[in-house]
């Protein structure tokens, strides 16, 4: 992470220099700031601000525990109950659920659409996110009408927490260069003896860790936590998931 | 009232097909608690237990006052738990769940009923004035495991704890300030821990020590055992749950002992590290004329 991205404080005022402007897209405000209108721009949180002006994008990176949902964010959501129409999701324990309604699925007719029990997972998108309301799911692209790879999760595998700054983290489109996590392409590498697993990573600070083998999926998690919990680097990391591997296999 | 969140399928899942091949979300092995961390407040009788993320804070308080009628010649020894909004949004306060009754049950079955404290020590004058000796436990982050981090703060925070010293001089008593006399530690006649082992399984065949939250979300059954490093069992309970082998329980409770044994180990040299801090040289170094200045 760069240094030279400008801190902010919540309610602090941005300078209009730093907003991107852009001939044709309309500006796209990402997590931790607000639209105050008719034309002010405020963060809600403390933390970096970052801006994109080729997408005509901005939003502020913050590390926290509690999360907020933001539209178009993609969450592991654990259904609570269902109801006529949809489901309750919990995003985070004790926060308001979120709804998913049942038709919300790749081609989900009324007869057709999934049956989801009270505890199971589904990796799904965040479609509607206002303040002061409970938050909408959806696991169909609402135009395309594809899962995209949403939907329920099966499957042996667990889920660990971590924050949500090492969340975005990994979902970021090179989450080696731009976050600094290498432990997953490390134990799929040579470091872990090519270990097979997949994962869904949730910005809620979920992460599901997917494979047949219970002690692939052990291995995983503790090496996600413990690289968010100690903050550490490139090589700490590479060397931590070696000392992981070496310790299972010497249980063997 | 809010109700404790619960793990998903996939987890429960998870954690119970991986105690079946011997493996746990920490790494660790079945027999293996998590770190334990002890220390020490400035204050005498204040114990801060970390196991893992579960923590124990434990603060023992003594005051004088009248004995019970019934027990004219014994102080009064309580154990007050607490479990917060703090330590979770499903605990209120003023309103005890079950999780906290058990608590405090197991606490002073251990500690308290299996005369850990010699209350007859706290008598002051007989049917006028005795000691009352009270332990405050807060739960300040619950992972799982309370029984045992609760139990050892408890019984560490007591053990750290130390009374003003008192005389009687022709009926009349005098409470002396730490200034005045060295105050004094608490009869303390044998220091029992509570081990508490899960069982997972059909049959409750696999027995796994320290569970964390989600092992204690899904295990069938639990048994905690409360002995002191030579082996006396203070009390075992195993309250409802999956019934277990009998020969299952006789090897727990020979592994609680060693246990048992490292705990009162660690208790030993956490106070005498603590009582090596605060002696600034002892009785030579207090008839120094010079301070700190």
């Amino acid at each position: 992470m760069s240094n030279d991205r400008l801190f902010v404080l919540p309610g602090e005022t941005i300078d209009p220099s730093l907003i991107p402007s852009h001939p044709k897209n309309p500006l796209r405000l990402g997590p931790g700031l607000r639209h105050i209108p008719p034309s002010d721009i405020v963060p809600t949180v403390a933390g970096q601000l970052i801006t994109n002006p080729v997408k005509n994008f901005m939003s502020i990176e913050y590390n926290s525990t509690h999360y907020i949902p933001s539209q178009g964010d993609i969450i592991l959501a654990q259904i609570l109950r269902s109801t006529t129409d949809f489901y309750l999701c919990s995003l985070a324990p004790y926060t308001a659920p979120a709804t998913l309604p049942h038709l919300a699925f790749e081609s989900a007719t009324k007869k057709t659409r999934p049956i989801l029990s009270p505890g199971q997972l589904v990796y799904a998108r965040v479609s509607l996110a206002n303040a002061h309301m409970d938050p909408e799911l959806e696991c169909v692209h609402a135009s395309t009408g594809k899962a995209d790879g949403l939907g329920p999760i099966t499957g042996p595998g667990c889920v660990f927490d971590v924050s949500l700054g090492f969340a975005r983290r990994l979902l970021m489109a090179r989450a080696v260069e731009d976050g600094g996590v290498g432990v997953l392409d490390m134990l799929g590498g040579e470091e872990g003896g090519g270990l097979a697993f997949e994962t869904a990573v949730g910005r809620n600070g979920r992460v599901w860790v997917g494979s047949d083998n219970p002690k692939t999926v052990v291995i995983v998690g503790r090496a996600l936590q413990e690289t968010d919990r100690s903050r550490l680097g490139m090589e700490r990391q590479r060397r931590l998931v070696k000392k992981l591997v070496r310790e299972m296999r010497w249980r063997d | 009232m809010p109700r404790e969140a619960e793990p998903s399928l996939n987890e429960k899942q998870f954690v119970i097909q991986a105690l079946q091949e011997n493996l746990r979300l920490d790494g660790r092995e079945l027999d293996q608690y998590r770190p334990l961390e002890l220390s020490f407040g400035d204050q005498y009788g204040l114990a801060d237990v970390k196991l893992g993320k579960t923590r124990v804070l434990a603060k023992a308080t003594a005051e004088v006052t009248v004995p019970y009628t019934d027990r004219p010649l014994d102080g009064i020894f309580t154990i007050a738990t607490e479990l917060g909004p703090m330590t979770s949004p499903a605990f209120e306060v003023n309103r005890p769940t079950e999780t906290e009754v058990l608590l405090s049950r197991l606490l002073e079955k251990t500690v308290r009923r299996s005369g850990a404290l010699d209350t007859e020590s706290l008598c002051l004058v007989a049917g006028q004035k005795c000691w009352s000796v009270r332990v405050d436990v807060h739960v300040l982050s619950h992972d799982g495991n309370l029984i045992d981090a609760s139990c050892l703060a408890v019984v560490a925070a007591l053990r750290h704890f130390r009374k003003p010293d008192t005389s009687m001089e022709a009926g009349v008593l005098t409470v002396y300030t730490p200034a005045e006399r060295e105050p004094v530690p608490l009869s303390w006649l044998h220091s029992p821990f509570c081990v508490t082992w899960s069982f997972f399984g059909e049959e409750g065949e696999i027995a796994v020590l320290d569970a964390t939250w989600i092992e204690e979300q899904v295990r069938v059954g639990s048994c905690t055992v409360s002995l002191n490093k030579h082996g006396e069992i203070c009390q075992i309970a195993k309250l409802g749950g999956t019934p277990v082998e009998a020969v299952a329980l006789l090897q727990c409770v020979s592994v609680s002992l060693t246990k048992v044994k490292e705990f009162s180990d660690l208790l030993d040299r956490k106070l005498a590290e603590d009582l090596k801090r605060r002696d600034k040289g002892g009785f030579m170094a207090e008839l120094r004329a010079e301070n700190d200045r």
